[in-house]
């Protein structure tokens, strides 16, 4: 057998561990410039504030493996956001469950749309998707007719959501938003690593031509993760709902590109193919650290805040690259002699080409026609 | 479907059912027919070679196997059941896998799932021990040493067609369809792929293999089979099978329909190339060519002909030997350069890189030498553009509705023809061609004929690269054969017969 060394390197759970060393690294740095930086407080803003992002970027994930795109991920937030608080303003006993599916419900139907639009129209994701952004969003307006929601006719039990805790030790609370972004990680990165259909949505995005090849449904494949990317921005859109409760017809706008940089500083391939749910939380987690550490340091300003989040962008991206490079080299070098049977004499005979020791009639008359 | 999803009944002994058995196949395409009523059988077990020129058909022939293509006339039966195979998954279904040139793989997927991505059959859920066990189990019956846990990304091709011989054993395929599979491994490789076609061959699996390369054909076949011209010529045991006998069944064919040159003296020489080396692409490639000279390049797809005429236009420079023009020493490191000296170059790839397809007639022609229909304040002159497109297209005879017209909306033959005229926009003293026929119809093919001995008697130099033997030698003053890189002969026009420059191809004395 060969090294197992391969195991440990598998591209993605190194990714994983470099972007928490990152995470690391940022915290360490900021701990002094910060006032009361290592506190619980801030843990529990950061924490809550990093939530919707963070489902966003794993929803993007989920459609960025499959090598497409969703920049409507931004439009769906508001849409649900803003209808789903609508009907619970308008129905203040409806229970939770039924407030938080119907959020996710209407995600999936846009989600679908987009899905339908790339999957069976044909269309490059990025041309649909940028068109149902502006469709969804115009919607929106038109269906609001200028009202904004407020937090006052929202019924409590929405309003306290983002205060809600599960836990807490000292003054470091364990909010039960933050809790369900985990499950939703953990849930995707189970399924997607479990089921088939995970698989399989890998498996279209690192080769196409390979997966239609072989009759996977390309397709339904393709659909089910517009529909899945959908459904989580609609939990995302609830989540906005009840983090800021006024809600107007901008809410989620520029989401999109948040939740791509998230997606892809965690490790996914804008080429399809690899990706990962830890990371995409990984990445939120970051990139909403450094905004809320640079926010408090004032010697930077919004300007600087906004070019250093860039950069980071960019970095992954380099970073990945020589990553991978790195992977394929190594892969180069130790898989050569390991795939062959053990080193033979053979292997000293010159690189002639066709076989060695095979029943060859007559094969030595070959330098007689030059 | 004729047949349903149950797989063919485990077959042994020689009296049991063909594993395939194809009746009367005929494909065309366009005015091109690729298989003319061919019939072939398939034994249990057996290792049936499928040898032939390029074009003779058998690329099509595996590709209704495969499912790729559906046969237009004839008759397919996997173990004794007429079968009919739509797509790739039918033919999975029915037990026949394939391993092309280039096999496909997921890089970003483990070893292991690439082996069984594609089994329907073992539910939704994925257990990893039980996959990364089987897996292991596979590739250790095949002597393969790889670690199923890590993604196949930048695994060298034969580990890749390890795992392809691994995907079709755990689907238990019945016929595995090897491609040219040899193509770009290394000796040692070729015996260790030839082991595992063995191993295949023992478990009762028969293997159709296409190989250009006959010192392989008989090292590993029982059975071998002849196409020429999309037609079925022969299968014999290897035992009875001759490697002159092959060749002369390969070729065969008159040359008489072809365009037939006018005979005129050459002049001075143009290019000398001495040398020239790439390695892993070509070594010790020299020859001299003059004003007025068709000097054909003649071998089989792979050979490197057109890895010489790549180094000569400079886009995958040569690292040895030397280039000289009109008897100066030169450099070609781009095409830029190249084209400065007055070579051009016509891709055999006419789709991808030759031509912009949604862009005009007279955009391709003047593409390369736009810079001459620049006026003086900096703007393109589309009236100097159209004069010279429209100049070109009559010459050559392009056919097209007006010059503005998207290339993409022209026939092949017409396309073709706007390509050259693109390089002869570059007014060229040497112009090398890289199939310049291929995928066109029989008028166009006689045009292009045309149009080259014209260019010729007009003083250019040509170069001309052509896996159809009779047009290399019905065009050709002196044919340059290469094989697997090597130059292995060359011959004057009076000295070249099919016989001579395919045995220097193929590599039999």
């Amino acid at each position: 057998m060969s090294a197992g060394s391969g195991r440990l390197l598998r591209p993605e759970r190194l990714k994983e561990l470099s972007l928490l060393a990152v995470i690391g690294v940022t915290i360490l740095v900021f701990t002094p410039l910060v006032d009361g930086y290592l506190s619980g407080r801030f843990f529990n803003r950061v924490s809550t504030s990093v939530t919707i992002i963070a489902v966003l970027a794993v929803a993007q994930t989920l459609v960025i493996i499959t090598r497409n795109i969703d920049l409507s991920l931004g439009s769906i937030v508001g849409v649900t956001a803003y209808v789903t608080g609508q009907f619970v303003a308008a129905h203040p006993d409806v229970t939770p469950v039924a407030g938080v599916g119907l959020a996710i419900l209407i995600g999936a139907g846009l989600g679908c749309i987009n899905g339908v639009l790339v999957a069976y129209g044909r269309v490059p994701a990025i041309v649909v998707t940028l068109g149902t952004l502006a469709i969804y969003r115009s919607w929106l307006i038109e269906y609001a007719n200028a009202r904004t929601i407020t937090t006052d006719e929202l019924p409590s039990w929405v309003a306290d959501l983002p205060r809600t805790t599960v836990a807490s030790w000292g003054d470091l609370d364990l909010r039960l938003v933050f809790v369900v972004a985990l499950i939703v990680v953990v849930v995707l990165q189970a399924t997607t690593a479990k089921l088939r259909w995970g698989r399989w949505l890998y498996a279209i995005g690192s080769n196409p031509d390979a997966a239609r090849q072989m009759g996977l449904p390309h397709r339904r494949l393709v659909l089910s993760a517009f529909v899945g990317s959908g459904a989580l921005a609609g939990l995302a859109g609830f989540l906005f709902l009840a983090r800021f409760g006024t809600i107007n017809v901008t809410a989620g706008q520029g989401f999109e590109l948040d939740s791509v940089a998230a997606a892809v500083v965690g490790g996914a391939s804008i080429l399809g193919g690899t990706g990962s749910f830890v990371g995409a939380l990984l990445g939120a987690v970051l990139i909403d650290l450094l905004d809320q550490s640079l926010v408090r340091v004032e010697a930077v300003t919004e300007f600087y805040r906004n070019a250093i989040l860039g950069a980071l962008i960019l970095l992954a991206v380099i970073g990945d690259a020589g990553l991978s490079a790195w992977f394929r080299r190594r892969r180069a070098s130790e898989a050569r002699p390991a795939v062959g049977t053990v080193p033979s004499p053979a292997e000293a005979t010159p690189a002639a080409p066709g076989p060695a020791a095979s029943p060859i009639p007559d094969h030595d008359e070959e330098a007689s026609h030059a | 479907m004729a047949a349903g999803p149950q797989d063919v009944a485990h077959v042994d002994g020689s009296n049991a059912a063909a594993v395939l058995e194809l009746r009367g196949i005929s494909k065309r395409f366009g005015a091109t027919r690729a298989l003319d009523d061919v019939s072939l059988t398939v034994r249990p077990g057996e290792v049936h070679a499928l040898v032939g020129e390029n074009g003779a058909g058998k690329s099509t022939l595996i590709k209704i196997v495969t499912g790729v293509h559906e046969p237009d006339e004839g008759s397919i039966a996997v173990g004794g059941e007429a079968v009919s195979l739509r797509s790739a998954s039918d033919a999975q279904r029915h037990g026949i896998a394939a391993i092309f040139q280039e096999p496909l793989i997921f890089p970003h997927l483990s070893v292991a799932e690439n082996i069984f991505i594609g089994h329907r059959d073992r539910g939704a859920v994925v257990h990893w021990g039980d996959l990364y066990r089987e897996a292991k189990a596979i590739l250790a019956t095949l002597d393969a040493r790889l670690d199923v846990r890590t993604p196949a990304t930048g695994l060298p091709v034969a580990a890749q067609q390890a795992i392809e011989i691994a995907k079709a054993i755990s689907l238990e395929a019945q016929l595995l369809v090897m491609d040219e599979p040899t193509a770009s491994l290394s000796a040692h490789e070729v015996d260790r792929l030839f082991e595992q076609v063995r191993h295949l061959k023992a478990q009762g699996v028969a293997v159709l293999f296409v190989s250009h390369r006959l010192d392989e054909v008989f090292a590993v076949a029982d059975r071998i089979t002849v196409f020429r011209d999309g037609r079925h010529i022969s299968t014999g045991e290897r035992a009875e099978v001759t490697r002159e006998a092959l060749v002369r069944e390969m070729v065969g064919r008159e040359v008489s329909e072809l365009f037939a040159r006018r005979g005129h003296e050459p002049g001075e020489t143009v290019l000398r190339v001495e040398g020239l080396t790439k390695p892993g692409a070509f070594t010790g490639v020299s020859l001299e060519l003059r004003r007025g000279e068709v000097l054909g390049f003649a071998g089989l797809v792979g050979a490197g002909r057109t890895d010489v005429a790549l180094a000569l236009f400079g886009i995958e420079p040569a690292e040895g030997g030397t280039i000289e023009l009109d008897g100066h020493r030169v450099e070609i490191r781009s095409p830029r350069q190249a084209l400065r000296h007055g070579i051009a170059y016509l891709s055999e790839d006419r789709l991808h890189v030759g031509l912009s397809l949604p862009q005009s007639v007279t955009a391709n022609i003047t593409l390369p030498r736009l810079r001459n229909y620049v006026s003086r304040l900096g703007l393109l002159d589309g009236s100097a553009e159209r004069a010279a497109a429209g100049e070109l297209s009559r010459r050559l005879d392009i056919r097209t509705p007006t010059l503005q017209t998207a290339v993409e909306l022209l026939s092949g033959g017409n396309q073709q023809k706007t390509m050259l005229a693109k390089w002869l926009d570059t007014r060229p003293r040497v112009l090398i061609l890289d199939e310049p026929t291929r995928g066109i119809d029989v008028g166009a093919k006689t045009d292009v004929h045309r149009i080259i001995d014209e260019l010729a008697r007009s003083g250019i130099a040509i170069i001309l690269i052509s896996s159809e033997l009779p047009e290399v030698l019905a065009m050709s003053d002196r044919v340059l054969v290469m094989r697997d890189g090597a130059q292995t002969g060359t011959f004057s026009r009076s000295e070249a017969t099919q016989e001579r420059v395919m045995t220097a191809a193929v590599g039999v004395a």
